[in-house]
């Protein structure tokens, strides 16, 4: 029993209860309460696989994240395929170095795999993220080794409820709320799934929240 | 003075083939249909130099040939002048098939004659050509003595001078008819002639005489070009084939780029940018230019970064013949790596960034620039990566994420959460002026909306 034991835990198949502190090293989100409950922050290296709509806060939630991994290493931060224009004032206020940022716009799925896997094997770039690209199982685990080989971290945004579970480092989703992101954990390397919870966003950033005093309109156009 | 001359006697066939791929007996034909060089296969069933094409066809029916092309006899010579250069200073090019070399000021630095010809020799080595030699006190006295493929080097002048005093007339640099007036003169060598008093010769025949042998003893000054160094690199290979597919051109790249490598290694220099010419037979060459925002010298790395481009590459019709050029070099530069971060990759970001523009495209990798300007559609520049940014600008607050390339008419029910932000183009041109408001959709969307002077809506971008 012992001898099938230890093969299991060979192949990686087997996970022991007692191993979690060596699951990741983690980076503070800059957000307390999501710190709290990712125990630490988002992973510095490997796969964070995303779930999210376009345009609801999921860039916001990263940005001290990325900022962090750019300034630590003075490293690359490379985004592949966005899905529009990304703006410089935007990224220069959150702090993000523009002479170390790469944008790739390739011209299909198997060149944007191809691109993030030479950034993060590289070991150049300290964070690569990657938008609204289908990815099978074998390429998610070539990727992760990747990322592991270059001390890169890769961010994938996906649709909700599109392709398989990922063997990735942590799975969140996400889903508007007026009051900042409703944030669900779904895999966490060496830790549980959590139930929903409101990440409020207010502190940083009060213009992109709704709260009840403030002045409000509703405007039908078209 | 003492000059040492080679001759280089199958300097074209030699720069086609090399010895150990081909068995075939291989000719040189010039327009005069005379075998102007042979390989060894081709001596040894008896071909000879100077023979008429017609009986070298009926000594050996299989023998493969080749027209003498002035350009590539040129451009070899050229070559061998250039590895030479490595070692020694002064080198003059004797066209069609040999050089001069200057010796006086290089024994110092070889401290002697033998250590410069272990030099040489090793330099030679390299190269698949094969040689005669022989050193003089001028340089026609070299040559002579080479074209008698005496192959022996020394500084004694005086008993190079009494050899040469026996070589017969043809070994010379003399006119075909100047050298028949002295046979029929019965002055077979040169010593025969030397004998004979200046004046005496001056009265039966030209300056042409007289100037070859005033320059043969060194009365007279011989003007010789030396070569420079050449800035750059630039070989031609023709293929012995022609190639159809990509693929098949890594092999004769991958030589000619080992060919610059050693180059770069020599100079201790570093390139940024390739030019490939490949050649087809009816259609014009293309032109493939290959850079490297980090200067590099290896060719492995150098070969990845064409194959890259390669595959990206339709070829119109066989390949016959490769071209690389490099026009300039550059020095190393200093890559100052962190001692104490963390094991990272063997590659530098400007080598990642050089890797993903030859598979890509140039374009399809770019960095982003803040500039100074408030009109959203300019304040952010898109230029090659990596140039450093414009630090001073201070970003504008509450920006979206993302700007659509082309604001769209708003159609669904927006909640306005902040604004107006008042802005216009320059010259204050009120029909242009814009009012941004920030609003979130339905959908939880945050949007950044603008309205015209006309009350018009428009998206356009988005707070990620």
């Amino acid at each position: 029993m012992s001898a099938l034991l230890e093969q299991l835990t060979r192949r990686q198949l087997l996970w022991r209860g007692n191993n979690q502190q060596t699951a990741y090293q983690a980076v503070a989100t800059g957000y307390a309460e999501l710190d709290q409950q990712l125990a630490g922050g988002f992973p510095a290296t490997g796969l964070i696989d995303i779930q999210t709509a376009f345009g609801i806060g999921e860039l916001r939630l990263l940005l001290p994240y990325l900022q962090q991994q750019q300034q630590h290493s003075a490293r690359l931060l490379v985004l592949i395929s966005p899905l529009a224009q990304p703006s410089a004032d935007m990224l220069a206020a959150a702090g993000i170095n523009l002479a170390q940022l790469v944008i790739i716009s390739p011209k299909n799925n198997k060149e944007a795999l191809w691109a993030a896997e030479q950034c993060l094997q590289s070991g150049c770039a300290s964070a690569v993220l990657l938008w609204q690209t289908p990815i099978k199982l074998a390429q998610a685990r070539r990727l992760q080794l990747a990322a592991e080989h270059g001390q890169a971290s890769l961010v994938i945004f996906r649709r909700p409820h599109l392709g398989l579970s990922l063997p990735v480092n942590l799975s969140i989703k996400l889903t508007a709320h007026p009051q900042g992101l409703q944030l669900t954990v779904l895999k966490r390397k060496g830790g549980w799934p959590t139930s929903p919870f409101l990440l409020r966003m207010h502190s940083r950033w009060p213009q992109l929240c709704l709260n009840s005093q403030a002045w409000q309109t509703e405007r039908k156009v078209g | 003075m003492l000059y040492l001359y080679l001759q280089f006697p199958a300097l074209q066939l030699e720069s086609l083939t090399s010895e150990t791929t081909v068995k075939l007996p291989i000719a040189v034909v010039d327009e005069k249909h005379q075998i102007v060089q042979c390989n060894k296969q081709a001596t040894e069933l008896g071909i000879k130099l100077g023979m008429q094409l017609g009986t070298a066809a009926a000594l050996c029916p299989n023998l493969q040939l080749i027209p003498y092309q002035i350009d590539a006899q040129q451009q070899a010579l050229q070559s061998v002048a250039q590895q030479l250069y490595q070692v020694s200073s002064d080198i003059a090019l004797d066209p069609p098939s040999g050089l001069y070399l200057r010796l006086c000021n290089m024994l110092a630095l070889y401290q002697g004659i033998n250590g410069y010809w272990q030099a040489v020799t090793a330099e030679l080595a390299l190269l698949p050509y094969q040689y005669f030699y022989a050193t003089g006190g001028t340089p026609f006295i070299a040559k002579c003595l080479a074209r008698l493929q005496l192959n022996s080097v020394s500084d004694n002048v005086s008993s190079s001078f009494e050899i040469v005093k026996r070589s017969p007339l043809n070994a010379t640099e003399l006119d075909t008819d100047i050298q028949q007036q002295l046979t029929r003169l019965g002055i077979h060598n040169l010593g025969q002639l030397l004998n004979l008093a200046t004046a005496e010769l001056a009265r039966r025949f030209d300056s042409r005489l007289l100037n070859y042998l005033g320059q043969l003893r060194g009365d007279f000054y011989h003007a010789l070009n030396y070569i420079q160094p050449q800035q750059g690199f630039s070989r031609y290979l023709e293929l012995l084939y022609d190639i159809t597919d990509t693929k098949g051109l890594t092999a004769p790249l991958s030589s000619l780029l080992t060919q610059l490598e050693q180059q770069l290694t020599r100079a201790n220099a570093r390139c940024h940018q390739l030019q490939i010419s490949l050649f087809f037979r009816a259609k014009p060459a293309l032109l493939l230019e290959v850079g490297s925002a980090q200067a590099e010298s290896s060719a492995k790395r150098w070969l990845t970064l064409c194959q890259h481009h390669l595959e990206r590459l339709m070829l119109p019709e066989p390949v016959t013949g490769l071209k690389l050029k490099v026009h300039s070099f550059t020095r190393p530069q200093q890559l100052n790596d962190d001692l104490f971060q963390p094991q990272q990759g063997n590659v530098s970001a400007l080598q990642l960034v050089a890797t993903l523009q030859a598979k890509l495209g140039n374009a399809a990798v770019t960095g982003l620039n803040l500039e100074n300007q408030h009109w959203p559609e300019l304040a952010s520049s898109q230029h090659s990566p990596l140039m450093s940014a414009n630090q001073q600008i201070a970003a504008l607050t509450l920006r979206p994420a993302f700007l659509l390339a082309k604001p769209l008419p708003l159609n669904e029910t927006i909640e306005i959460n902040s604004g107006p932000e008042r802005l216009c183009q320059d010259g204050w041109q009120l029909h242009a002026q814009r009012d941004y408001f920030v609003g979130r959709s339905k959908t939880g969307q945050w949007l950044w909306l603008y309205r015209t002077p006309e009350q018009r809506w428009f998206v356009q971008g988005l707070f990620s």
